[in-house]
C-alpha cells in the first residue's frame, strides 16, 4: 500500500493546478454556462495537449495507459475547479468502451480522435424507471435486419450528449438476453435529442430512437461482451465521478475555513464559535472518510464483478451522504450569501448535488451493497 | 500511488489465522464469543497472554529488543483483526499499549526491567488512574496530589472511571507533584501498586448491570519515588505521547469489524414478517450503510498507517478515528440490538458463562445489549466527541 503520488500523477497535478486556477472562480463558469455546449472549446483542447484526454486509453491503443488512479488524482482537481467539461463521458467511460470492443475496426482511429480531442462521445444508457445502479436493466431495443440493426426506445438524461459528436447506446438485442452497445452519430436519422442544462451548468440529453437504422458495424460489443464492457465503465466513470466529489468537497471545507476566519459577528469572527468550530469539524471527517472511500473504490476496481460494484456502492454511499453533509453545511456557515450565485460555495452545493445522483443515488447503492452482502 | 493488496500481507494473514487456530484454547474461544461480559475475563486474558508470549507474540508492536516482531503497521494491522476475528480474548490494552510504549520510551532502566516483561508475560494487570471526579475533559485540572518526602512520595486524592481497578495489580496514575506551575508543568506519572496501604477501591455499579469501572481512593499511599516515570513535571508530555503512540487504536476497527460480522449472524437467524431478517430490504439498506461506514473507517486507518501525506497534521487524522470510530462501535452495537427487536430486552446477568442457548434464545442474543449498553461510553471516554471537535478545530482550522 503506497499513498506517494507517482512522477506521472505529480505532473498531472502540476499541470491541472496551472490549467485550472487560472480559470476558475465565478465569472468563468458563468461565462460557461452562459456558452452553447456549456464549456470551452479551447481549453478542451488544452485538455488534449496535455494529454488528459489520452489517460484513460492504453498505451497499444495509442494512449497514455494511466491507472484508475491517475483518473481518480485527475478528477479531483476537476473537482475542485468546478470543470463542465465531457471529461468523464468521453476520456473514462467512452474511452473504455472503444478500447476493449472487440467488434469494431473503427475504434483505433476514433481512440485517436478522443486522444486528439476531435471528437466527443456520450454513453447513452440510463432509461426512465431503470434500476440506475445497473448495467442491464433496459428496455431500448436492436431488432436486427437485413442491414444490420433498427433501433427502437429512449434514453434519459444521458450526460454530455449535446455537445457529443457520436453516442455510445445500451440497447438489448431482439431474441438475446443481456445487453449490447452501439455506436451511432448524434444525428444519424430518427434520433432526437431533448437538450437542458444540469443545476451544475453542464448539458445532458433525452434521446429518442425512432426505427433508427443501424449498420453491422455499429454493433460495438454483442450482448455478454456488451453488458461486461458497461459495467467495467460506468464503474470506472463513477470512480472519475467520486474523484469529482472529494475534491468539490475539500475545496468547500476551504472556503469555509476562510470564510469563517473573516465574516464577523457579534464583535468577533465566527470561526471563535465553538457552533461554527464543530460544523467545520464534522465536515472534515466527512471529507475524509469521503478520500478514503475513492482509495477504497480505487483497490477494487480490477476485482470481479460482484466485489467490484460492492465496493463501488460502499463507496457512493459513503461519499454521497459526505457530499450531503459538506454542501448542506458549507451554505449554513455562509448564511444567506451561502444561496447566492456569487459564493462559490452554492456552485459546489449544485455540483455535489448532480454527482450524488448520477448513476444511482445513496439510496439505491444502500439497497445494491444489502443485496450483495446480505442476499443469497 | 499503489493500492492494491500486497499478496505477501495476504500470504502473513494465512500465517497468522492458522498460527491463532493452532494456540487459541477451543474453550476460551468459545466463552469470548458468547461471554455476556463487555471486557475479557482476568483469567483467561492472562492465560492468552502467556499462550502468545511463549510464541514470542505477546506485544508484537513493542520494539524488537524488548520482545517486539519488527512487523510493519500493516502486518500488525492484521494481527490484531485476525485475533478479534478469532474471538481471542482482547488484550490487557492499559499495559501492554498503553503504559508498555511510556516505559520503553522514558522509563529508567530500572522501571523497563521490573515493569515490561511483567507486562508481556501476562503476569500483571494494569489499572489506568487518570481522570478524577472535577477532571473529565479538563484533565489537566486534576488534583490528586504526590509529595516527595525522602525516597518515597506520599499521594492523596480520588481517581474515577479506572477501568478494571478492583482487579488490577498495578496502575499507572497521572498525579499533580507541583501546584506552583501552569497546571500541564505540574503533573507527573507514576507506577502505584495497587495492594498499597491507603488504596480503597470501589466498583460502580454501570448500566448494563457490570461493575468494571471503579473510583479509587487514595489515602497517604507511600510509593517508592524510583516508580516516577522519567522526570517530575512530564506527566502531561508523557500521557499525550501515550494517546499519540496509539493513534489508529482508539477506532476500535477490529473490534467494530467483528461485530458487524455477528450483525450478520443475527439478520440470518432472526425473522419478521414471516422471513429472514437478512432478506428484509430496509434491513439490507441500513446495514449497507453501516458497512461502508465502517470500510471507509478502516482505509482512514490504512492511511494514518501508511503515514499518507497530507495537507493537515496527522493528529487531525488521529481525532477523526476517534470520532468515526466511537461513533460506529455506538451504531453496529445498536443495529445488533435493533435486528434482535424485543429478544434485546432480556436482562441477562453479566458473567463468562452465557445461559444455555434454546431455540427462541439463540447463542447470538446473550451479552449483545450489554456491550450496546456500555458502548455509549465510547464518544465519552478517552477525549470526548466534543474535545475531539475541538481539537480538529484547531488542527485542521487554526480555529
Amino acid at each position: 500500500m503506497d499513498f506517494n503520488k507517482s512522477d506521472i500523477q505529480t505532473m498531472l497535478l502540476d499541470s491541472a493546478e496551472r490549467l485550472l486556477a487560472e480559470n476558475s472562480g465565478i465569472e468563468y463558469w458563468r461565462e460557461q454556462h452562459r456558452n452553447a455546449l456549456g464549456f470551452d472549446e479551447a481549453r478542451w483542447k488544452q485538455f488534449a495537449e496535455l494529454g488528459w484526454l489520452a489517460l484513460a486509453i492504453p498505451e497499444d491503443a495509442g494512449g497514455l495507459g494511466g491507472s484508475i488512479d491517475d483518473i481518480a488524482l485527475l478528477n479531483v482537481e476537476l473537482g475542485k475547479a468546478l470543470a463542465t467539461e465531457p471529461f468523464i463521458s468521453t476520456a473514462v467511460g467512452a474511452a473504455h468502451i472503444l478500447a476493449h470492443a472487440s467488434n469494431n475496426d473503427k475504434s483505433a482511429s476514433m481512440l485517436e480522435d478522443i486522444a486528439a480531442g476531435s471528437i466527443r462521445i456520450a454513453l447513452a444508457h440510463l432509461e426512465v424507471g431503470s434500476d440506475h445502479t445497473s448495467s442491464h436493466d433496459i428496455a431500448t431495443i436492436a431488432t436486427p435486419d437485413s442491414d444490420g440493426f433498427v433501433l427502437q426506445g429512449s434514453k434519459f438524461m444521458a450526460l454530455d450528449a449535446p455537445s457529443a459528436d457520436k453516442l455510445i447506446v445500451s440497447a438489448k438485442i431482439q431474441g438475446e438476453q443481456g445487453v449490447a452497445l452501439f455506436l451511432l452519430d448524434n444525428d444519424a436519422a430518427g434520433v432526437t435529442l431533448e437538450s437542458y442544462p444540469l443545476i451544475d451548468g453542464s448539458r445532458a440529453a433525452d434521446v429518442a430512437f425512432d426505427s433508427v437504422k443501424l449498420s453491422s458495424d455499429a454493433l460495438l460489443a454483442g450482448c455478454n461482451a456488451g453488458e461486461t464492457l458497461l459495467g467495467e465503465a460506468i464503474a470506472r466513470m463513477s470512480v472519475a465521478l467520486m474523484g469529482q466529489a472529494v475534491g468539490s468537497m475539500e475545496v468547500s471545507i476551504a472556503i469555509c475555513k476562510d470564510y469563517v476566519h473573516e465574516r464577523k459577528q457579534f464583535g468577533t469572527t465566527i470561526g471563535s464559535f465553538q457552533a461554527i468550530q464543530h460544523i467545520l469539524a464534522d465536515m472534515f471527517v466527512a471529507s475524509h472518510q469521503a478520500r478514503s472511500m475513492l482509495y477504497h473504490a480505487i483497490a477494487h476496481i480490477a476485482s470481479d464483478p460482484a466485489t467490484r460494484d460492492g465496493a463501488i456502492s460502499a463507496s457512493r454511499i459513503v461519499i454521497g451522504d459526505a457530499g450531503k453533509l459538506v454542501s448542506r453545511n458549507g451554505i449554513q456557515v455562509h448564511g444567506g450569501y451561502g444561496l447566492t450565485d456569487e459564493y462559490a460555495i452554492s456552485h459546489h452545493f449544485r455540483r455535489l448535488m448532480k454527482l450524488e445522483k448520477l448513476f444511482g443515488d445513496v439510496d439505491s447503492h444502500a439497497t445494491r451493497l444489502g443485496n450483495l452482502s446480505l442476499g443469497g | 500511488m499503489d493500492l492494491s493488496y500486497d499478496p505477501e500481507l495476504e500470504n502473513f494473514r494465512l500465517e497468522i489465522r492458522k498460527f491463532i487456530d493452532e494456540v487459541l484454547p477451543a474453550g476460551i474461544k468459545h466463552r469470548q464469543r458468547t461471554k455476556v461480559l463487555n471486557n475479557a475475563d482476568v483469567a483467561e486474558q492472562m492465560e492468552w497472554m502467556k499462550i502468545l508470549n511463549r510464541h514470542g507474540r505477546a506485544v508484537p508492536h513493542w520494539p524488537v529488543e524488548h520482545g517486539g516482531c519488527g512487523w510493519t503497521p500493516q502486518q500488525l494491522f492484521v494481527f490484531n483483526e485476525e485475533l478479534y476475528a478469532a474471538d481471542a480474548p482482547e488484550f490487557d490494552w492499559g499495559g501492554t499499549h498503553m503504559l508498555g510504549p511510556v516505559l520503553y520510551t522514558f522509563g529508567s532502566s530500572y522501571l523497563q526491567e521490573k515493569f515490561l516483561p511483567m507486562i508481556r508475560d501476562g503476569e500483571s494487570i494494569w489499572a489506568q488512574g487518570f481522570s478524577e471526579p472535577g477532571s473529565g475533559s479538563d484533565l489537566a485540572s486534576l488534583r490528586t496530589h504526590a509529595e516527595l518526602r525522602g525516597d518515597k512520595y506520599m499521594v492523596n486524592g480520588q481517581k474515577i472511571w479506572t477501568s478494571g481497578a478492583a482487579h488490577a495489580d498495578w496502575g499507572f496514575f497521572l498525579v499533580r507533584t507541583d501546584r506552583e506551575v501552569k497546571p500541564q508543568r505540574g503533573i507527573s506519572f507514576l507506577i502505584i501498586k495497587m495492594d498499597t496501604p491507603g488504596i480503597t477501591v470501589r466498583q460502580i455499579p454501570q448500566i448494563n448491570g457490570e461493575a468494571h469501572l471503579c473510583e479509587v481512593f487514595l489515602d497517604n499511599v507511600e510509593v517508592p519515588a524510583e516508580q516516577l516515570i522519567g522526570e517530575p513535571g512530564m506527566g502531561w508530555t508523557y500521557a499525550k505521547f501515550l494517546l499519540e503512540h496509539e493513534r489508529t487504536t482508539s477506532s476500535f476497527i477490529y473490534w467494530s469489524k467483528r461485530e458487524l460480522d455477528r450483525v450478520k449472524d443475527i439478520a440470518q437467524g432472526e425473522m419478521i414478517g414471516g422471513r429472514n431478517l437478512a432478506d428484509d430490504p430496509q434491513f439490507r439498506a441500513r446495514f449497507a450503510r453501516v458497512q461502508a461506514d465502517l470500510l471507509a473507517l478502516e482505509w482512514s486507518v490504512i492511511r494514518v498507517l501508511a503515514h499518507e501525506e497530507t495537507d493537515f497534521p496527522e493528529a487531525a487524522a488521529a481525532s477523526v478515528l476517534k470520532i468515526r470510530g466511537s461513533e460506529l462501535q455506538q451504531e453496529i452495537t445498536m443495529l445488533q440490538v435493533d435486528a434482535l427487536g424485543a429478544k434485546s430486552l432480556r436482562y441477562f446477568e453479566p458473567g463468562l458463562i452465557a445461559p444455555p442457548p434454546s431455540e427462541m434464545w439463540p447463542d447470538y442474543v446473550a451479552g449483545r445489549t450489554n456491550v450496546a449498553l456500555i458502548s455509549r461510553a465510547a464518544t465519552i471516554y478517552g477525549g470526548t466527541k466534543q474535545v475531539q471537535k475541538n481539537i480538529l478545530a484547531k488542527l485542521a482550522f487554526g480555529l
